[in-house]
């Protein structure tokens, strides 16, 4: 295994989160691509600070830190859309439309 | 160690405020953590209005986390905005104070808001790429929990969940980047990243680095491909989080651009100016035909901050502290005229909707806030002799001092455009017959106070060159 070959698969990840976020109906659909991209970014560090970087320690801490941070951010996503879907009983991104441009 | 006072403080606070609804009986009507956090929130102000840092960097943390002139200054913008914000939220939680509705928990919003604060105060003062991510989330995260604070209301949980599906696909783009960079340079600090930039100014990794974060922030500061969420967040969040989103969250996405471009990547200047251009073109002109066709308040405050963040980018055309100077006071001046803004719209959706056509006989029947509004709005058009007009012009020196004219040019007809629909909501005001059956206007005393200070600023902030003068010698010891 190379650097190169760490790259291309966290580039793939990356490109299928955002089709993911692209293309999801569903919410929790799109968090899960987020993750996904988000998850591309960790495989990126881990792989450079593994191969190329003097500093290694840093990129192992980023990743640490990207983790922690990805997970509050899930919670208060799941925490509104929990919201949304008490009140209004939907989970459909396109059904968001309340808001917008006359 | 006393320059981290403010730093300490405000996290203090944060928590304080917090414990207070535990420790106090159960009272939504108490007064206790409000006036503990614009008390707290005042206090740091004076601290920092009153401190002047060491020239250089001043490092804490292994260069982690840096306090020098600049990091000062835009704690002081930071704390300014969140204390306005919170007190203009008071009147959001008692009943009859919006149309809306009341909203609850206030210790909660306003320990939110303060966190948030922190987490600004953290990206002014990163030394590295890791404080400046958590920094940037520590800012927005509690901003997506703020704006779905009327529970009830579907157009507020709508405007949250298009906020954090933005903001997290941001988030994830931007580390990308940040992931790029790193492995390029091998080190997380700026100045180990000063130092291969300096030394390869064509490395691949550093540009598909740049160009990532570059969105990221973009969409954090609403630049133009990137601000298809602000129209709506802005209409659909609460006002005082409308509020601290418009001044907090861009000028937090300002101060990490500046850390970035005359930080680390200065090396690079002249060819990141090429980006630039483009985004701060398209902001303009989107930002500007946007605003033009809207009839909802907070909706056309969304449009038109998007044009102002263009006008902020041609400031970032500039080099070295002059140009920093010009776009720190830029974010003062588009500070202090926003709330003002936002302040007066608050009042007119105690009872109405906030629309264009309940602005209608303003001038009949509270001058005064009339003519308030009619100083925001000729501030944010940019006309003499008002805070916007000083501080384009600066921001617009800064440009034309690296030879870019056009740039001006584009930059003063876009304001010229811009005038028009600033100019609608004055002829709504003063022109436009008042209809009968709307409910009156109330103003209680805080917001008269708050409308006092913040319109003294809208006037004083051009005219008066010691605002300018501070802000270009906290920067100069930097």
């Amino acid at each position: 295994m190379t650097l190169s070959n760490c790259l291309i698969l966290a580039c793939m990840l990356f490109f299928v989160g955002i089709y993911g976020v692209m293309t999801r109906r569903n919410l929790i659909g799109v968090l899960m691509s987020v993750e996904l991209m988000l998850n591309a970014a960790n495989i990126n560090f881990i792989a450079f600070a593994y191969f190329k970087a003097a500093d290694s320690v840093a990129g192992s801490i980023f990743v640490i830190m990207i983790i922690s941070v990805a997970a509050c951010e899930m919670a208060v996503g799941l925490a509104i859309i929990v919201t949304m879907y008490r009140k209004h009983k939907e989970m459909d991104i396109s059904r968001l439309g309340g808001l917008q441009d006359e | 160690m006393n320059f981290l006072y403010p730093d300490m403080l405000i996290l203090i606070l944060a928590i304080g405020v917090l414990a207070v609804d535990l420790i106090l009986p159960q009272d939504e009507e108490s007064n206790a953590p409000f006036l503990m956090s614009w008390l707290g929130l005042a206090s740091i102000a004076v601290i920092l209005i009153t401190q002047t840092p060491p020239p250089g960097d001043y490092m804490v943390g292994f260069g982690t986390y840096t306090i020098n002139g600049i990091s000062t200054i835009m704690k002081l913008l930071f704390t300014l905005a969140c204390l306005f914000s919170i007190l203009l939220s008071k009147s959001y939680f008692t009943a009859g104070g919006n149309l809306r509705g009341k909203m609850n928990r206030h210790s909660e919003f306003m320990a939110l808001m303060i966190f948030c604060t922190f987490g600004m105060y953290t990206v002014a003062s990163a030394g590295d790429m890791i404080s400046l991510f958590v920094g940037i989330e520590l800012s927005t995260i509690p901003l997506y929990i703020l704006s779905s604070f009327y529970k009830d209301d579907r157009s507020s949980t709508e405007a949250a969940i298009k906020y954090i599906v933005m903001g997290s696909v941001s988030t994830a783009i931007g580390l990308f980047g940040f992931s790029f960079i790193y492995g390029a340079v091998g080190y997380v600090g700026f100045e180990d990243i000063t130092n291969f930039v300096v030394n390869n100014p064509r490395d691949p990794f550093i540009w598909i680095g740049f160009i990532l974060i570059l969105s990221s922030l973009g969409f954090k500061l609403g630049l133009a491909p990137f601000h298809m969420w602000a129209p709506d967040v802005y209409q659909g969040a609460p006002t005082p989080v409308t509020t601290f989103l418009s001044v907090g969250s861009k000028s937090v996405a300002v101060t990490a651009l500046m850390l970035l471009i005359y930080g680390p990547l200065s090396a690079i200047h002249q060819e990141t100016n090429t980006l630039l251009i483009v985004l701060a073109c398209l902001s303009m002109v989107i930002g500007n035909l946007g605003a033009m066709r809207q009839k909802e308040l907070r909706r056309f405050m969304a449009y038109s901050s998007i044009a102002q963040a263009g006008y902020i980018l041609v400031g970032f055309l500039g080099k070295g502290e002059f140009a920093q100077s010009s776009i720190i006071f830029y974010l003062f001046v588009f500070m202090f005229t926003n709330v003002c803004t936002f302040f007066i719209f608050s009042i007119i959706g105690q009872k109405r909707t906030e629309s264009f056509s309940s602005l209608r006989g303003l001038s009949k029947e509270k001058p005064m806030l009339a003519a308030l509004l009619m100083m925001c709005m000729f501030s944010l058009a940019g006309i003499p002799p008002f805070a916007g007009f000083t501080g384009k012009f600066i921001l617009f020196a800064s440009a034309a001092k690296e030879g870019y004219y056009w740039m001006v040019l584009v930059g003063a007809l876009n304001s010229t455009v811009s005038l028009y629909y600033y100019l609608l909501i004055i002829k709504e005001a003063y022109i436009n017959k008042p209809d009968e059956n709307q409910p009156p206007l109330h103003l209680n005393t805080l917001q008269k106070i708050n409308l006092s200070i913040l319109g003294t600023g809208v006037v004083l902030i051009g005219l008066i060159p010691i605002f300018y003068n501070r802000v270009s010698e906290l920067v100069n010891l930097s």
